[in-house]
């Protein structure tokens, strides 16, 4: 090329100079799947190598959706997904319609918070590649840094679902993305932190049924009543803090 | 030397009995592990030793010399004490194995073997004596009679074991053939207290079973170790591995785990470790670049064997479907070893709850359904229900259904993340 500037050729070779508000360019990613969400994260996709929350107050806006495509294509790949802690029981039917491998899929069941964690360090410190989902209550900045440090060091893709709170903690992750529900175009995923940049405008994803939203099938009124899912206002007000009792293969709920 | 001497020789002198049973169970474990360095390994009845063949495979392991050398440095790991030498007949081998003698040649055993003195022969203590009093102190004084003169004077035993000794003679022995199951039990010698402690002598003998799984090409799934106390009941630890290894590391992190968590009811007094099952090994094809499915597969078994030995057996597993038209026995926990059928049903909730949860639907935007499922009435447990996607005031997506039987009401069911 022949209308290539100096400063151009500079910036090519070193992927670590910042660059304002452009994406940095070190930071290897794996797309998302979602055009509109790659089109706002730096590096256009899922850090690799890395640690992203995903901060969102209530369940069922289309969390676990965002990241459909990518688990899908790991399956493809043969790699291994590695769930510790899920907070509801995974609905088999349902993740293999949306293109995951369920032969790939390790579920992973503790007895509390610490443990949950040590698992979570485990799995992303072991093999190469992959990916771990967790859904830490609460986590402490150096743990968090830990977990961070061990995804960097084994390549892999980690996600960890945060509730509301996390927002005012400080965190070493690569990534935090808030989502909150939306309207007929879907979630709004919103960059809290991003590396090396500001972070860019909200993004809307389409959500699981966001469809359904614009022409209702059946509208009631509703109140505006406490979430049903969330416990009681005394205890924990985040619902993850409930544990679905299943371990066996027999022991299934009633 | 009589007991009474040596205790007046040497005050304090701890006598120990010798204990035959064990000394040859010993043997028969080193056998067993020797069996890693050569194909060819006999357990002479009548003389506590071994007996390996080390020419065969030179050019993999080197000179006896530097094998011996080997096995001598991993004996004493494994805390044994072992006199090793070499020649090319094995009842020269037994002779320079108390010298610690090397001979490589059949034509140098005269030379190196014949200034030893005759009490160290392999040969009953009256004959030796008898020998002795006729003159003779060192064994070439006896190869230089011709062999008619010996077995005239010592009987024909003594002209067949010298032929034997110098290779004139065929010298066959039985081949030891490596077990089916693996045992062995190690006395501590001082009690143990703490289950960390305990780390060091489990070392040392799965070390031990990992060279016996090397030697018979065989590899473990299961390890059994048995802790004795002094008085309380034993206690029992089961290592159970995803597949067959013979990776004395890989053992060593389940056992770490499993060890963490042990509450000791009593010091240790002995550690019995056993592996029930051999099964055959295969290594697989390793590849340059860790990176093919068969190593993640690998890796993700060994970190469920982690994950297991600290958590417990059923904390780590996979998910299967299950073909059943009710949402909440769809699915079930599957080992990592089966098989994971399902059918794609797309317009499922990726969370299901654990138990429906009885809600008001007054509460809820409805925004599909309703989708009939009827079924189980031969269980028992029949159902009939409509499923709605529903929306609450938060704007999160719910899988709710009204049931008709076997209890009229709203409930929730899933959750569409």
């Amino acid at each position: 090329m022949t209308d290539k500037t100096a400063i151009d050729r500079l910036l090519e070779a070193t992927p670590q100079l910042w660059k304002g508000r452009q994406s940095s360019r070190g930071q290897p990613v794996v797309p998302t799947g979602h055009a509109r969400l790659d089109a706002r994260l730096p590096g256009k996709g899922w850090p690799l190598g890395a640690v992203t929350e995903l901060i969102c107050g209530n369940p069922g806006l289309g969390e676990l959706s965002l990241l459909f495509p990518t688990l899908a294509a790991l399956g493809e790949q043969g790699q291994w997904v590695v769930v510790v802690d899920p907070p509801w029981i995974p609905y088999p039917a349902s993740l293999y319609a949306q293109g995951l491998c369920l032969e790939r899929l390790l579920l992973v069941r503790t007895h509390d918070d610490k443990e949950s964690l040590w698992a979570c360090e485990q799995a992303l410190s072991c093999s190469r590649g992959g990916a771990v989902l967790a859904w830490p209550q609460r986590i402490a900045f150096p743990r968090l840094r830990r977990l961070q440090l061990a995804a960097e060091a084994h390549a892999k893709l980690a996600w960890l679902f945060r509730p509301a709170s996390a927002l005012e903690e400080a965190s070493p992750a690569a990534l935090r993305l808030q989502l909150e529900a939306g309207d007929h175009r879907g979630m709004r995923v919103r960059v809290i932190k991003c590396r090396g940049n500001l972070p860019p405008e909200p993004a809307w994803v389409p959500g699981p049924f966001s469809v359904y939203a614009k022409q209702p099938y059946q509208t009631r009124e509703h109140a505006l009543a406490r979430h049903p899912l969330s416990a009681p206002a005394t205890g924990p007000v985040y619902p993850w803090a409930e544990r679905p009792e299943y371990s066996g293969c027999d022991q299934r709920y009633h | 030397m009589p007991v009474t001497a040596a205790l007046g020789i040497l005050d304090g002198l701890q006598v120990v009995e010798r204990d035959r049973s064990a000394e040859h169970q010993a043997l028969q474990r080193l056998a067993a592990w020797c069996y890693q360095y050569s194909s060819q390994v006999c357990i002479p009845g009548d003389r506590p030793g071994l007996f390996v063949e080390a020419g065969a495979s030179e050019r993999l392991f080197g000179r006896p010399a530097d094998l011996g050398a080997r096995m001598e440095r991993e004996l004493n790991r494994l805390g044994y004490h072992a006199m090793i030498g070499s020649a090319p007949t094995p009842e020269a081998a037994w002779l320079a194995a108390h010298e610690g003698l090397h001979i490589a040649g059949k034509e140098t055993i005269r030379r190196q073997l014949g200034p030893l003195p005759l009490t160290r022969l392999y040969l009953e203590h009256t004959r030796i004596v008898a020998m002795e009093r006729m003159g003779f102190r060192q064994l070439r004084d006896l190869l230089r009679l011709p062999p008619r003169t010996l077995t005239r004077r010592f009987g024909p035993a003594l002209p067949d074991y010298l032929d034997r000794l110098l290779g004139v003679r065929a010298d066959p022995r039985a081949l030891f053939q490596p077990p089916e199951t693996f045992s062995s039990r190690l006395e501590l010698p001082a009690e143990i207290h703490v289950s960390q402690a305990l780390l060091f002598p489990l070392k040392r003998l799965l070390e031990e079973l990992c060279g016996v799984l090397r030697g018979g090409d065989t590899a473990v799934q299961t390890v059994c170790i048995t802790l004795g106390h002094e008085d309380a009941e034993d206690s029992r630890l089961e290592l159970g591995l995803q597949s067959p290894t013979r990776d004395s590391a890989r053992l060593m992190t389940v056992l770490r785990e499993r060890l963490e968590r042990l509450r000791l009811p009593a010091p240790v007094r002995d550690i019995h470790l056993r592996a029930p099952r051999l099964l055959k090994f295969s290594a697989g094809q390793q590849t340059l670049f860790r990176d093919t499915p068969a190593d993640r597969q690998q890796d993700i078994e060994q970190l469920a064997e982690r994950l297991q030995a600290r958590l417990g057996r059923g904390a780590v597993s996979g998910l299967a479907g299950v073909e059943d038209h009710r949402p909440e026995y769809s699915w079930r926990t599957r080992a990592l070893d089966e098989p994971s059928r399902c059918i794609a049903l797309a317009h499922r909730p990726a969370w299901l709850l654990p138990k429906p949860r009885r809600c008001a639907i007054e509460n809820y935007e409805i925004l599909a359904g309703p989708e009939r499922i009827e079924s189980g009435w031969w269980d028992g447990r029949d159902c009939r229900r409509d499923y709605f996607i529903v929306r609450d005031v938060h704007g999160s997506m719910l899988w709710a259904y009204r049931e008709y039987k076997p209890r009229r009401g709203w409930y929730l069911h899933g959750i569409f993340a």
